[in-house]
């Protein structure tokens, strides 16, 4: 990293530890979400960006972490050094059974995740004496591990920023490991990698489930926020969207799916509070981005960066 | 016992409308590779036009003229303006029809609000049959599996037994060649995805007649089509017949037997499929 882009990240970090003092409890919710479903984005990125498989499951791990984290804390009463290591372990389950679907490539792997986020939509919506149906759990306390407990939403900010930064490290290192380097060779040419002896499918297999595990994460630090969860967390819209927050951002980046998870949410909460046709307007930006971002805003941003170092050479 | 004969003619009438959807979906990708995830949309916006054709004309036949005509022209629009430009890019056109699917929903929450409407169904298709064993069943839904193999027998007549269908199977075989023919493969796609659209519309209305018409029952009805095409394999004719019977009986006996789990029933036997033959039962390496 060169001294700017370290002064940038400080900056950035700077801006994001005072938020809550300068901008008040509407925008540090708004950033809470935005971290939260950026890490979901993230999660699918792995997928998308670094292996080219397009899933549209994630919901899923995401929704049954955060189902196990509600029903162990709200019914069981188990504390959340348990509950929320459960959650993960319970996403990371399913997505080693969802993992199947790496059998598949292309538009049949595309289709198969559909119906198995599907199932899972199914089970919470149905099997109300388990999951309470439509209403789900409610009354999900903050966290609390010991004697260190959450009390408000401005200290569970700091928590999700922690864990973003932590979890964005984290990732860095595993796309510039031999394994992420393996994942892009795969999106590359899977032929390819298969003749230099590398276990394509194992090694899909295995980003599918770390993917998973990160949905997984990304859902307990949503249980925690939103105090409740419902069969909407399972649905396919919030699938869809999590890969849209990648696209819009910028696919194959750490910071693009954060930036898109901001624009997505920002977007509908400037636009929810004049028309009511949110969908519509997620709609129009999905079509918006595919035929005119393809790269989203972080592929934008370098296109323009590189136009203008073209023209400033043209001076000299 | 009259349980089980029951709920085999009710998945066998759900097939029959699922068939209508899914044999359109998988026609387009099989020609085109076109994956088209606004066919669940094309379905409510079907259902609806029918709908208000029905209020007004008092016709379920024009109903269901209607309803497909309509969607032919809104899928023709999308096609020509929108999914062309995607080129042959899976994700961008899954993504690009996701999105044209949200904004056809929240347009016909618009117009025809939030609540569940019924198309309703002409007084002579009213009622019972009774069938031996003395077993009452309503007759709309009878008739929807004539129509259903009505439809089956004349896609599968065009598509086997005229000059037309062997077109369309050399399309799906290799376009390029078939292009380097001599023949307009585009003008034969518009065709083929006319036909998918009327189709998909034909179902709306004749689904909105006993599944009812709602916000959302676009995404239901489109991820059941999708498992037809799944377990059938994409772009396989027969594949959708016998991919919507399968999926027809599973999901009536699902209910019928394991109402919470209903869903589990549905797609276990499809992820074991899915071990044993990835591409589905009648699918093709694309």
């Amino acid at each position: 990293m060169d001294r700017t882009r370290i002064v940038l990240a400080l900056v950035v970090l700077a801006g994001l530890l005072s938020l809550p003092f300068a901008a008040g409890p509407f925008w540090t919710g708004l950033a809470t979400q935005m971290m939260i479903f950026g890490l979901l984005a993230l999660s699918v990125d792995l997928l998308l960006g670094h292996a080219g498989l397009f899933s549209l499951t994630h919901a899923s791990f995401f929704a049954v972490s955060a189902y196990t984290v509600a029903i162990l804390q709200v019914r069981y009463n188990v504390p959340t050094a348990l509950a929320a290591p459960a959650g993960i372990v319970a996403g990371t389950l399913l997505a080693l059974v969802f993992g199947l679907a790496v059998r598949t490539r292309g538009v049949y792997f595309i289709l198969i995740t559909i119906a198995f986020g599907y199932v899972v939509w199914g089970v919470a919506h149905r099997w109300s004496s388990f999951t309470g149906g439509d209403n789900g759990v409610t009354n999900v306390p903050f966290p609390a591990i010991g004697a260190a407990a959450i009390t408000s939403h401005t200290q569970y900010y700091y928590v999700v920023l922690a864990a973003v930064i932590l979890c964005g490290l984290g990732y860095r290192l595993l796309i510039r490991s031999p394994f992420g380097l393996g994942l892009r060779g795969i999106k590359a040419s899977e032929t390819r990698m298969q003749s230099l002896g590398y276990r394509t499918s194992l090694h899909l297999y295995a980003a599918f489930v770390l993917s998973g595990a990160l949905a997984s994460f990304a859902g307990v630090l949503y249980v925690y926020y939103n105090k409740f969860v419902n069969p909407v967390a399972a649905s396919f819209p919030i699938s869809v969207e999590a890969a849209l927050m990648a696209i819009v951002g910028g696919s194959g980046t750490i910071i693009g799916p954060f930036i898109g998870a901001g624009v997505v949410l920002g977007l509908r909460n400037w636009v929810s509070s004049f028309v009511e046709m949110h969908h519509a307007i997620m709609g129009v930006v999905f079509i918006a981005t595919v035929l005119w971002a393809p790269q989203g805003l972080v592929g934008l941003a370098a296109q323009l960066r590189a136009r203008l170092a073209r023209r400033g050479e043209h001076k000299r | 016992m009259t349980s089980a004969i029951l709920q085999a003619i009710n998945g066998v009438s759900l097939a029959a409308l699922l068939f209508l959807l899914a044999s359109g979906f998988t026609l387009s990708f099989g020609l085109m590779r076109v994956v088209n995830m606004a066919h669940g949309a094309y379905y409510l916006i079907g259902g609806y036009v029918g709908l208000s054709i029905a209020q007004t004309t008092g016709s379920f036949a024009l109903a269901l003229a209607g309803g497909g005509a309509a969607v032919v022209v809104l899928g023709y629009l999308i096609d020509r303006f929108l999914i062309r430009r995607t080129g042959e890019n899976h994700l961008a056109q899954v993504l690009l029809t996701v999105g044209v699917a949200f904004v056809l929903g929240d347009v016909a929450l618009q117009i025809w609000g939030g609540d569940n409407l019924m198309v309703p169904a002409p007084a002579f298709l009213k009622g019972a049959v009774i069938l031996p064993g003395d077993i009452y069943y309503p007759k709309y839904r009878f008739v929807l599996i004539f129509l259903g193999a009505f439809v089956g027998a004349v896609l599968w007549l065009l598509y086997k037994k005229t000059q037309l269908g062997a077109v369309v199977r050399a399309g799906v075989d290799d376009r390029e060649q078939v292009n380097a023919t001599g023949i307009n493969v585009d003008r034969l796609f518009v065709m083929v995805s006319a036909l998918a659209s009327f189709l998909a519309g034909l179902a709306g209305v004749a689904g909105g007649a006993f599944l009812t018409l709602y916000p959302g029952a676009e995404w239901e009805i489109l991820v059941y089509a999708l498992v037809v095409v799944i377990v059938g394999g994409l772009g396989s004719l027969e594949g959708a017949m016998i991919g919507a019977l399968i999926v027809g009986l599973l999901d009536a006996y699902g209910r019928w037997l394991l109402p919470e789990f209903s869903y589990f029933v549905l797609f276990g036997p499809i992820a074991l499929l899915m071990l044993f033959r990835p591409r589905g039962l009648f699918g093709r390496e694309h």
